[in-house]
């Protein structure tokens, strides 16, 4: 079985065609179904989420689907142009295939590093198409020890230990200053894409407020609708009651296009005595910056601002190369590990079909050969059932050596000539004299002196190309 | 000096809370790493268990030799604190899951320990007898609020660590093995509060007791800078348990308090100990004991229930032994 891979990721696709490849629930389904149908030797699992669309297809050596087979699917079925899927999809198959799945379940290819929800992802594709009888061994064996895999990684490494984005760290340090929020006031100066981002993780920690302020009221309504904030535990106020939100703030987003610091130290002092010195946290993720950097010396007032969260951010990663290194060799090893026991099993299924094969030649040329000795049965003299033996043998031999033998074609460049010759002597311990002698024009063996057995006569032989090696081979008999 | 059994237990009692010490120093740079915070978890909750069973069994086996007197000497107080230490940081750690105070807890404990073994071996003294409620009273409140302003100062160098990380690093993987500065504050904020209690029933006990006799009233007590400083350290606590009512003594000013409170406590401790008894004070001649004195067999040797009587001093709040009692025989049992 080959295994082949087709991945559309946040990496590789923009947005606006992740959305449009975006599968779940039904449409999973069907695609799924409609996969199956058209490559009924084919297994399949479909990994569809925000970041990615991924295919991953165990499918007969020389056998459908290809890659372009793949693409034109995913095209048609998402109503895509080709030329699309082509350009952003990332083709990998056999090892790169299943370390791809690996990494992608560890979530070494997240777009935040060690994000724990794509192992649930992944095992969810992986029972969906195991429900609808798309998996076989071959997958099946490679999304269990995925799952395995990147809970050994996660649990080794802590690659989902530390969140890289800059509003993670930024809800990272407001917990390190305050352990419970049910009792805090949340206030978002600004509007913007970024704010909204951080203002989702921070809404996560459930305060007990969040107001929005901003100097265009319309784009604060309409980012509230967005975050669904209505009074009394949250909304829009206006920015010129700025004063009086810094007084109740415990948590301070500031994100507005402000050329000028708009909280400045000597706007804050009197608040600090306002406040009655209660802890407030300052996050400041304008460019330029929207409080000024001695806001942040005063007692009780914790300042960070792009630069700061950008820092650890970075931080963290470069802490992390060592961890990722780790990771790396977690999954190559296991990669190594799967693909051997995939191949095992592979190689097994190859040795039944090859027996089969030669039994069947042997069948047929027994058959072939009783035949014969029923119709020549007047003339039963010893020479001529050894002779009908000896064009048995020869026939059996040809015919398995037949199709090996014509791809050792001299003429044929793209035939790696010295990979089958040393395939050959491996397989068959063919010394290298006797090989050497078996080559024509090449010095002949000792024995070569003796005469050749007449070669029998063949009825009906199967023809060859003057230039085979069969041909030699059998001249040589 | 105490018998061997409680010297080598308190020196094991040392070295376990070291042994604990090093466990949460390694695990909090572990963490610190980003690594998994459960690891070393089980050993030094072990360390923890065995240092509280150990030390509890050494209280508890003095308590019972000593015919179940609690405090006999500065020794058994010392081990007392330890114990209880040990106890309240396991719950602290373990129940209200304030992250990383055994990190400023333990060193402290294994120095209480230490100080034991010194009590111990070579500065050994006796308490003065308890022959009241009041004075029982009196000492069990001040051991205990002594206890919850170690704690409420190992929070205090706690806070200002973590709060100079957040402020300098800015980094809060740096942080992430202790809790968070609320967490700290609210728990100064509440071991001053049951320090700042104990320390009032301490206060009046000791004022029960200065006044109720004679002997024990001293003229100048009043003035004496063990009850000075002890004054002191209950104003700074009563402002440390209201500092979130407060507009100038939040976060880092709280913590500072919190520290200088423990320093004052401990030199009001000092004072006691140190300090001779003021010379207006008439000390009674043993009666009792001269008797006992001359009989051959117990010569050299005190009576286990010490009848030799106090002298009236001006630090009836005694945390300390009595400063100016001669050394005593060794107990004749």
């Amino acid at each position: 079985m080959r295994i082949v891979m087709l991945s559309i990721s946040h990496r590789t696709a923009p947005v606006e065609l992740r959305e449009r490849l975006a599968l779940s629930g039904e449409r999973l389904d069907a695609a799924l179904a409609a996969l199956r149908a058209l490559y009924p030797l084919a297994e399949t699992v479909m990994l569809s989420t925000c970041n990615r669309m991924e295919l991953f297809v165990a499918r007969p050596e020389h056998e459908p689907p290809m890659f372009e087979h793949l693409d034109a699917f995913l095209a048609d079925f998402c109503d895509v142009k080709v030329s699309e899927i082509t350009a952003a999809a990332l083709h990998r198959e056999q090892d790169q295939a299943v370390a791809h799945l690996f990494r992608v379940a560890t979530g070494m290819e997240s777009m935040v590093l060690g994000e724990p929800q794509i192992l649930g992802q992944v095992k969810r594709a992986y029972e969906q198409a195991a429900a609808k009888q798309a998996v076989g061994p071959v997958l099946h064996r490679i999304f269990q020890q995925a799952i395995t895999v990147a809970k050994q990684v996660r649990n080794q490494t802590g690659i989902d230990e530390g969140r890289v984005s800059v509003s993670s760290v930024a809800v990272d340090l407001v917990r390190q200053i305050f352990s419970r929020f049910d009792d805090k006031t949340v206030v978002a100066i600004g509007a913007g894409e970024m704010a909204k981002i951080t203002l989702r993780h921070l809404q996560a920690l459930r305060p007990a407020k969040l107001w929005l302020t901003n100097r265009t009221r319309a784009r604060a309504d309409a980012l509230a609708g967005d975050m669904n904030l209505t009074a009394p535990a949250g909304g829009v106020r206006p920015f010129e009651e700025l004063d009086e939100l810094l007084v109740e703030a415990d948590i301070v987003l500031t994100s507005t296009g402000a050329t000028h610091p708009i909280i400045t130290a000597e706007r804050m002092r009197p608040l600090i005595r306002r406040r009655r010195s209660r802890p407030i946290v300052v996050i400041d993720i304008a460019v330029p910056r929207d409080v000024e950097p001695g806001a942040g010396s005063l007692s009780n007032v914790y300042l960070y601002n792009i630069d700061d969260l950008q820092k650890v951010v970075l931080r963290t990663q470069e802490s992390r190369s060592a961890q990722m290194e780790q990771c790396e060799k977690m999954v190559l090893e296991a990669v190594r590990s799967c693909m051997a026991s995939v191949q095992h099993r592979d190689l097994g299924n190859l040795i039944k079909a090859l027996r089969d094969k030669l039994h069947d030649f042997a069948r047929n040329e027994r058959q072939r050969t009783l035949k014969k000795l029923a119709t020549t049965s007047a003339d039963r003299s010893p020479d001529k059932i050894e002779a009908m033996l000896d064009e048995h043998d020869h026939r059996l031999v040809n015919k398995i050596l037949h199709l090996p033998l014509s791809q050792l074609d001299p003429k044929n460049p793209d035939a790696p000539l010295a990979f089958f010759a040393a395939a050959l002597r491996r397989l068959f311990a063919l010394e290298e004299s006797a090989s050497e002698g078996a080559e024509p024009g090449v010095e002949a063996p000792e024995n070569a002196s003796e005469p050749a057995p007449p070669r029998p006569a063949i009825a009906n032989e199967e023809p060859s190309p003057d230039d085979s090696p069969l041909r030699d081979l059998s001249h040589r008999d | 000096m105490t018998d061997t059994i409680t010297t080598v237990a308190l020196i094991v009692l040392t070295l376990l809370s070291l042994a604990a010490w090093a466990v949460a120093m390694n695990r909090a740079r572990r963490v610190a790493k980003g690594g998994e915070a459960g690891e070393g978890e089980k050993l030094q909750d072990l360390l923890m268990l065995a240092t509280i069973v150990l030390g509890g069994g050494a209280y508890i086996f003095r308590v019972i030799k000593h015919r179940w007197q609690p405090l006999e000497a500065h020794v058994d107080g010392l081990l007392l604190i330890g114990v209880l230490l040990a106890v309240t940081v396991f719950f602290l750690v373990r129940r209200a899951r304030i992250r990383g105070l055994s990190l400023f807890a333990l060193p402290l404990l294994a120095l209480i320990f230490l100080w034991a073994v010194c009590a111990s071996l070579w500065t050994f003294q006796l308490f003065a007898k308890i022959d009241s409620i009041w004075q029982s009273l009196h000492r069990i409140s001040v051991y205990g609020g002594m206890l919850f302003f170690a704690i409420a100062s190992v929070a205090g160098v706690m806070y200002l660590y973590v709060q100079r990380k957040l402020r300098v690093s800015h980094d809060p993987t740096a942080t992430k093995p202790f809790a968070s500065l609320e967490s700290i504050e609210s728990l100064i904020v509440r071991t001053s509060a049951f320090g700042f209690a104990l320390l009032s029933l301490g206060l009046i006990t000791g004022l029960i007791v200065v006044t109720g006799g004679p002997t024990r009233l001293g003229t100048g007590w009043w003035y004496s800078p063990k009850v000075i400083l002890t004054c002191i350290v209950w104003v700074i606590y009563a402002l440390v348990m209201n500092v979130k009512h407060t507009t100038h003594f939040r976060g880092a000013r709280a913590a500072w308090l919190s520290i200088a409170g423990l320093v004052l406590l401990i030199a009001t401790f000092g004072v006691a100990t140190t300090l001779p008894p003021l010379p207006e004070v008439k000390v009674q001649p043993p009666t009792s004991t001269s008797s006992l004195l001359q009989t051959p067999s117990l010569e050299g040797q005190r009576p286990c229930e010490s009848v030799l009587p106090r002298p009236s001093a001006p630090w009836p709040l005694a945390l300390g032994p009595w400063p100016s009692l001669p050394p005593e025989p060794p107990c004749a049992s």
